[in-house]
């Protein structure tokens, strides 16, 4: 729900999201110490995407994301352990990534894709394209 | 198999409406015109031609007692329809709107009709004895958008609607002299007309779409984003339940029993989603034959598949292997179905029959009555 209140704190509510973000990533930056990238990625997409305006707070999300989705080596096991429920999610920072334009990043993302589309069907990209309100 | 007829009227079709004996089809064949065709002997023969709207047709009604059909134009007008001997004698019905109609239906009692627009409001008409007129009555400024579909309640009061701004909502249309005090239950009692009873914010894209269960008691709705909302006690606190498909969106439901709902829409096969002993909505399966499960061979075409389905089709990459599985694959409709009625026989509360129609211009008669793992649900 694109609650209204919800949106208008949202600028003591940033800097919340940015603490929080960061602590996101050094517990990323742990696991994938531990090369539990899957696991990595889970933390990544929990939560996200943060539920305010702020670009800072989508940006910094993003950059977790990347570094989470950059340190998966092999698609098909990540999607023996990552739960259907992460797919939309998922999908639509694939699409963030292959908005940058950088080659490696593209890459990765097409490679995800094509995967995450055979196992969430059109449908999953269709929710990622006419979502709104949820912006990543 | 499911489909039981299929008739191909036209290039394509936006809308169609059934007699009340299913002996006679009406639709509009993506022009201004309604044709009105007739089961002769095994043989479908073209009976009338009603002409009186300027633009295409958005949506048609036809009524199961009093043989009137309503139509409605992007020219912003309605016409209701009765039939005097041979002729369908049309009456004006001036809607009062600023942006095409797009969609209608007559209420369970059939003496109002509701309009939904692009102007952002949702017109309800009455006929006016002393007039001889039909009067059309403004919801005004509750959407933000374009109505894209109306639904009456079985008690001829509530109107749900839905909207390309997302949302799904529920209106009382009691109008005095036409409604009865008796006729309003519960928790709506006291509303006047035009208020709102709730609003249901549960999809960030378009919704289209949107049907009660038999009873009253569940609502159906869909969005672009390939989801299905089903919502129980609608009222102050509604209970939604929001269902994710992995294929192409919806454009229309139809309640087949209070278990059972059928989705039509741009994956030209009809979707049979189902409710099991505990409330929980799921997907079962579609009612045409259907493609396996894509493998990874066929992934990169199915795409492709969508683009042609996107291009209209055949005359491109009909080579392609992903084009032929998606589109042979109900074998029934080879375009985005738009449209789907119910046949009802007599009284019933339960329908196994429905017709669709879409831009392929096929009317395809259903029956899920021979389904045998469907039965549980009837």
């Amino acid at each position: 729900m694109a609650g209204g209140a919800q949106e208008f704190v949202e600028a003591d509510n940033a800097e919340a999201i940015i603490t929080r973000i960061e602590h996101k990533s050094r517990k990323i930056e742990s696991l994938l110490k531990q090369s539990r990238p899957v696991e990595a990625l889970k933390t990544a997409l929990e939560g996200a995407p943060p539920k305010t305006r702020d670009e800072r707070c989508k940006s910094a999300t993003w950059i977790v994301v990347h570094r989470a989705i950059m340190a998966i080596k092999d698609v098909d096991g990540m999607f023996s352990s990552l739960d259907p429920e992460y797919y939309d999610i998922l999908m639509k920072y694939l699409y963030r990534g292959l908005s940058t334009g950088d080659r490696p990043t593209c890459d990765q993302c097409l490679r995800i894709h094509e995967k995450l589309t055979e196992k969430a069907g059109l449908g999953c990209i269709l929710r990622c394209l006419a979502d709104t309100g949820n912006t990543v | 198999m499911a489909a039981i007829e299929v008739h191909q009227f036209a290039q394509c079709i936006t809308c169609h409406a059934w007699s009340s004996d299913h002996s006679m089809v009406a639709f509009c064949p993506n022009n201004n015109e309604v044709h009105i065709y007739k089961l002769f002997q095994d043989k479908w023969e073209k009976l009338h031609v009603l002409k009186k709207h300027d633009q295409i047709i958005s949506g048609i009604d036809w009524t199961a007692s009093s043989n009137k059909i309503v139509t409605v134009s992007h020219d912003r007008n309605s016409y209701v329809w009765n039939q005097e001997g041979s002729e369908w004698i049309p009456t004006l019905v001036i809607l009062r709107l600023n942006r095409a109609a797009l969609c209608a239906q007559w209420s369970p009692k059939e003496n109002k009709f509701a309009v939904g627009s692009g102007a952002k409001t949702v017109c309800i008409c009455y006929y006016e004895q002393e007039n001889n007129w039909w009067v059309s009555k403004l919801i005004r400024k509750k959407h933000d958008s374009s109505v894209t579909s109306v639904a009456w309640h079985p008690n001829n009061i509530l109107l749900a609607t839905t909207s390309t701004d997302g949302k799904c909502r529920v209106f009382s249309t009691f109008i005095k002299g036409v409604d009865t005090r008796e006729s309003k239950t519960g928790t709506t009692s006291d509303s006047k007309f035009g208020e709102q009873i709730v609003q249901l914010d549960l999809s960030f894209s378009w919704a289209f779409g949107v049907k009660w269960s038999p009873s009253g008691n569940t609502l159906a709705y869909v969005g672009h984003n390939s989801m299905i909302y089903f919502v129980d006690d609608v009222g102050p606190s509604p209970l939604a339940q929001n269902l994710a498909f992995r294929d192409l969106p919806l454009r229309d439901v139809l309640f087949v029993s209070e278990k059972m709902v059928i989705g039509v829409g741009f994956d030209c096969n009809p979707m049979v989603f189902a409710a099991d002993e505990t409330g929980i909505w799921r997907f079962i399966k579609f009612l045409g034959e259907r493609k396996t499960p894509s493998t990874g061979s066929k992934y990169g075409s199915q795409f492709s598949g969508a683009f042609g389905k996107f291009y209209g089709q055949s005359k491109y990459g009909v080579s392609n292997d992903g084009v032929e599985t998606s589109r042979t694959s109900g074998g029934v409709h080879e375009n985005c179905i738009n449209c789907i009625v119910p046949l009802r026989e007599g009284s019933t509360s339960r329908t196994t029959r429905f017709s669709t129609s879409g831009l392929d211009g096929k009317v395809v008669i259903w029956d899920v009555q021979n389904q045998e793992d469907l039965l549980d649900y009837l």
